[in-house]
């Protein structure tokens, strides 16, 4: 895919103009606009209702906007077809959501290659990737485990493993410590803010809580649809 | 509880009544099938009772020849005749009566015995009669109708059967009359000692027919119950999550589970019972046995009712509550005891015991075809071994299950490959179980069919040279019996010309028995007179310049024979005069006619009249499908069970799919939204299904083929032939049909994987 920087705003890796969605009679977005530049943790914060997952999914390439663009690394994601959004997602994307993403019958290891065998990656060779993470996370014996035996903590460490682990340009994280304690939420966003930073990955996070937006570069807030920056005394907060 | 059960259950909204609705249509089309099969069992049971009255006379019933001693009885003695007719193939019951009083006996059906000239007949007896010339079936029944045989006295509703008034003295001049005085209730599978021949199913078959349809039915049947009352468990059990939050006990949410349950199935078994009524009428026309059943003999016991009706809610609910012990439902939510036991090696025994049973008895155990064991004990040892296998099947399955997929998960490069496999390597029983009820299909279809191939390959080897006869030759045979008359058994003249005088008959021959005096070991036994075969070619032809031949009527081997088909190019010259080969006794009197079925029931009709016998005139047809009745039972069993039990189990299976579709629902769809394709999933539920389904598949048809050769080789003392085409087809027919059931729930996989799945709840 070729990296056309012209059609992107100020050199933006992502990036939503005038996005408009609704489900049903109720609307979510009502011309959302957002850039994410490469290399940068975003938060997109705002209550609940307020639109957030659907913007980070539109921006994912999952939900097709009514109206509105989303540009990724110079290409128009919008108007690709439902294959190429797959594979755009599987090959340059990663995610973690807030629970149940694990396949339960896989064991964390194969959960963790999971994205890179869907890339086509050797069994040996993806497994051996993902045995890397391991250690990385803290996730060290727990290699066979499924994710009926792991806590809360452990599954979306895995979770965050296999979001990263095919080195994804943009890691969309949706809740990602919203089924955590704080403790151990902090914890995760440590380790998701550390990886990403040393892969150099852009980092797009929904979140509704402050604690956890402080993780990122630059918050923006969705309210009633639109995105806004943050108030610059929350940010100096 | 209970209280708040119902309420929940009623008035959970439209999921909840949804839920029910599922829950109870998959539960009515259970015990549809379930009362069917019953049903159908049921009326085997009855139609082989409507036979009982035709063992009148037969010492093994309960109504024998009376004796003086048992003729000093209130009743009047009944003189009486059960015979064998025929029509155009067709078997006609024939009962000639004689009373010699008016206390005497009178058969069920019918309100009075029929005086001299009079005869009853059945409503298709009947209908035949009108429809068809006298000179071809009325002439053979002198006299006037006086009325219609009941239903309480016919097997079927398209039953042939006529009861014949005589004079006692003209019915004394004719054979196997005996003297009764009472009628026989004794069904033909309790008879026991001498019985009526070829009179209902006897009770081996019987046994053996309703043991295998029984356990290849219900099983399914049952398994398809199970799988629809676990339908939406894990949405379920996210429920009793949160009832647990806000403070109910364990205890409570199980009684919840187990009302919920059993009120789904109450409403399915009450549906399910209107259904089987909606569709009893035209599951009695299916001729099971042979014949149609009465609408009426598809009935249910009281004890059937009740162990339905009550039964089923029943077992649901136990069910219900078994399935929570396998979840532990917290207030904080679900979590499933991820790691169940392994099916174990062992679970092997019972099939390789059933197998290693089934050998001995065929290898070792002196029992059998070769032996002097009663038919009882063959059937109770064979019938032990293959519902043995057939468990055996159903035990080692899960282990077989396990073990592909640790297979196939350890090799997997493919992640469809790698979720299936260590899918069914989770839960191995659960995989196994929805297509268990496939498995016992191809095992009792396999066996099935193997034995008929065999017994149709040995038939058909006997029965060559008499498949070129097959209606051209009418057959009467005597076997050296004089008539009652004492009269020696001669063709006369006017007999013979009111036989050839009949358009398409060809030639008259008699069959001499020459077994004693000129008979040779190797040689045929009966002589005839080389004028008369030569106007019968299919009898073949003398050797020339010969006046008298040896010869051999091509009869066939009977359902099983080693017999080989004797086609000689010619007669051998018997050296005997005209006048020395009338002298012998009259053997059998065979007429050659062109096949029409006009030429041959008159032909009947003539000898009939003429020279009464035992047994009526037959042609090479009739007696090879009278001896291809048991391969006929065999054959309606394969076919019963086989188009049966499929879709049955087809539909547990797409139950099981579709219940394990709404439980990975949410990974399935996060599945989806990073990236992995929807053929990839797709690929995943195929592989779930038609995995262990082509594994147990080989396996239970290789059970299916040695347990065949085992009871071939028990009971018949054959070796089983290949299967043939019509195997291959059904097998493939059934496997096909399983993967388009399996398709058919691939669409619920887009819909239930989709964006929407995947928001947060």
């Amino acid at each position: 895919m070729s990296t056309d920087a012209a059609t992107l705003s100020d050199g933006a890796l992502v990036e939503a103009r005038d996005v408009h969605f609704s489900f049903g009679t109720t609307t979510a977005l009502r011309g959302a606009s957002v850039q994410v530049k490469a290399g940068e943790i975003l938060a997109v914060m705002g209550p609940s209702g307020s639109g957030k997952s659907t913007l980070l999914h539109c921006l994912a390439g999952i939900l097709v906007p009514e109206r509105g663009e989303i540009h990724f690394a110079g290409q128009r994601v919008d108007s690709l077809r439902e294959a190429e959004r797959s594979a755009l997602r599987r090959d340059r994307f990663g995610f973690v959501f807030q629970f149940g993403q694990l396949v339960p019958e896989l064991t964390a290891e194969e959960n963790i290659a999971l994205p890179l065998l869907l890339s086509g990656v050797r069994r040996a060779k993806a497994l051996g990737e993902a045995r890397v993470w391991f250690e990385r996370l803290e996730l060290d014996g727990l290699h066979d485990r499924r994710s009926g035996e792991l806590s809360g903590g452990q599954a979306q460490r895995v979770a965050l493993a296999r979001g990263l682990v095919a080195r994804p340009q943009v890691l969309f994280a949706d809740e990602p410590t919203g089924a955590l304690d704080s403790l151990t939420g902090e914890h995760v966003m440590n380790l998701l803010t550390s990886a990403a930073r040393e892969q150099g990955t852009t980092v797009i996070l929904v979140t509704h809580e402050p604690r956890v937006a402080a993780y990122a570069d630059r918050e923006v807030i969705v309210r009633d649809g639109l995105v806004s920056p943050l108030p610059s005394d929350r940010v100096n907060a | 509880m209970i209280r708040l059960a119902l309420r929940l259950t009623f008035a959970g909204g439209r999921e909840a009544l949804t839920r029910l609705a599922l829950i109870a249509i998959a539960v009515m089309v259970g015990v549809g099938l379930l009362l069917a099969t019953v049903a159908t069992l049921n009326a085997v049971q009855k139609q082989n009772a409507r036979y009982a009255w035709l063992e009148t006379g037969y010492p093994g019933s309960n109504a024998p020849v009376a004796t003086s001693t048992t003729g000093t009885t209130a009743a009047d003695p009944l003189w009486w005749r059960l015979r064998a007719d025929y029509f155009d193939g067709a078997l006609i019951g024939r009962i000639d009566v004689a009373t010699r009083g008016p206390k005497s006996p009178v058969p069920p059906g019918i309100s009075k015995l029929p005086g001299p000239g009079e005869f009853y007949v059945s409503p298709a007896m009947a209908k035949l009669l009108r429809d068809t010339p006298a000179a071809e079936l009325g002439d053979r029944y002198p006299g006037v109708e006086a009325g219609t045989i009941g239903e309480a006295a016919l097997p079927a509703p398209d039953s042939l059967v006529i009861i014949v008034g005589r004079r006692a003295a003209d019915l004394l001049q004719e054979n196997g009359v005996r003297r009764v005085t009472s009628i026989s209730t004794t069904k033909p599978n309790k008879c026991n000692g001498e019985c009526a021949p070829g009179v209902g199913n006897n009770g081996n078959g019987l046994t053996l027919i309703l043991s295998v349809v029984v356990a290849g039915l219900l099983f399914p049947v049952l398994i398809f119950i199970g799988a629809a009352t676990r339908l939406s468990a894990a949405r379920r059990e996210q429920r009793f999550a949160a009832i647990r939050l806000v403070g109910a006990t364990p205890r409570q949410v199980s009684v919840i589970a187990t009302v919920e349950s059993a009120v789904a199935a109450t409403a399915g078994v009450v549906a399910g019972f209107g259904l089987f009524y909606a569709v009893r009428v035209p599951i009695a026309s299916i001729p099971f046995t042979g014949d149609p059943f009465f609408p009426s003999d598809l009935s249910l016991s009281l004890m059937n009712v009740l162990l339905i009706a009550l039964g089923i809610p029943l077992a649901a609910a136990v069910a219900a509550r078994l399935a929570l012990r396998r979840v532990s439902i917290s207030p904080l939510g679900v979590s499933r005891r991820v790691t169940p036991r392994p099916p174990q090696p062992r679970r092997l025994i019972p099939l390789i015991a059933g197998i290693a049973e089934l050998g001995y008895f065929a290898y070792v155990g002196n029992i059998g075809a070769k032996s002097h064991t009663s038919s009882n004990t063959e059937a109770v040892a064979y019938l032990l071994g293959v519902l043995l296998v057939m468990a055996g099947l159903v035990i080692a399955g899960p282990w077989l299950t396990l073990l592909v997929s640790r297979i196939s998960a350890s090799r997997a490069t493919r992640p469809a490959t790698l979720i299936a496999a260590r899918r069914l390597a989770d839960n191995p029983h659960a995989s196994f179980r929805a297509i268990s009820g496939l498995v016992l299909a191809v095992f009792v279809g396999t066996c099935s069919i193997g034995i008929i191939t065999t017994i149709v390959a040995y038939d058909s080897n006997a029965s060559t040279a008499s498949s070129s006869s097959g209606d051209a030759l009418l057959v009467d045979s005597f076997g050296g019996q004089q008539p009652a008359s004492g009269n020696n058994v001669s063709v006369s003249t006017t007999t013979r010309v009111a036989l050839t005088s009949i358009p398409g008959v060809t030639g008259v021959a008699s069959i001499y028995d020459a077994s004693g005096g000129i008979y040779q070991q190797g040689r045929p036994g009966q002589a005839a007179s080389c004028a008369e075969i030569a106007h019968i070619p299919a009898l073949g032809h003398c050797e020339p310049g010969a006046a008298t031949a040896l010869i051999s009527l091509p009869l066939g081997g009977g359902v099983v024979s080693h017999q080989t088909a004797r086609h000689p190019l010619a007669w051998l010259d018997a050296g005997l005069t005209t006048a020395q080969l009338q002298a012998l006794p009259l053997d059998t009197i065979v007429v050659g006619t062109d096949g029409s079925t006009a030429a041959v029931e008159r032909a009947r009709t003539v000898l009939d009249l003429h020279i009464p016998n035992d047994y009526a005139a037959q042609t090479i047809s009739e007696i090879r499908t009278s001896d291809a009745r048991l391969l006929d039972g065999y054959r309606q069993l394969a076919n019963v069970v086989i188009l049966t039990s499929l879709p049955i189990a087809g539909c547990s299976l797409a139950v099981s799919i579709a219940g394990g579709l709404a439980e990975r629902k949410r990974p399935f769809s996060l599945l989806r939204l990073t990236g992995a394709p929807l053929a990839m999933l797709r690929r995943v539920i195929m592989l779930e299904a038609a995995a262990p389904l082509a594994v147990t598949a080989v396996v239970s048809a290789g059970a299916g083929l040695v347990a065949a050769q085992l009871f071939l080789r028990a009971q018949l003392a054959e070796t089983l032939q290949p299967p043939r085409l019509q195997y291959y087809v059904v097998v493939l027919t059934g496997l096909l049909a399983s993967l388009a059931i399996i398709a058919s729930t691939l669409p619920l996989l887009r819909r239930i994987s989709g964006p929407e799945a995947a928001r947060n709840e």
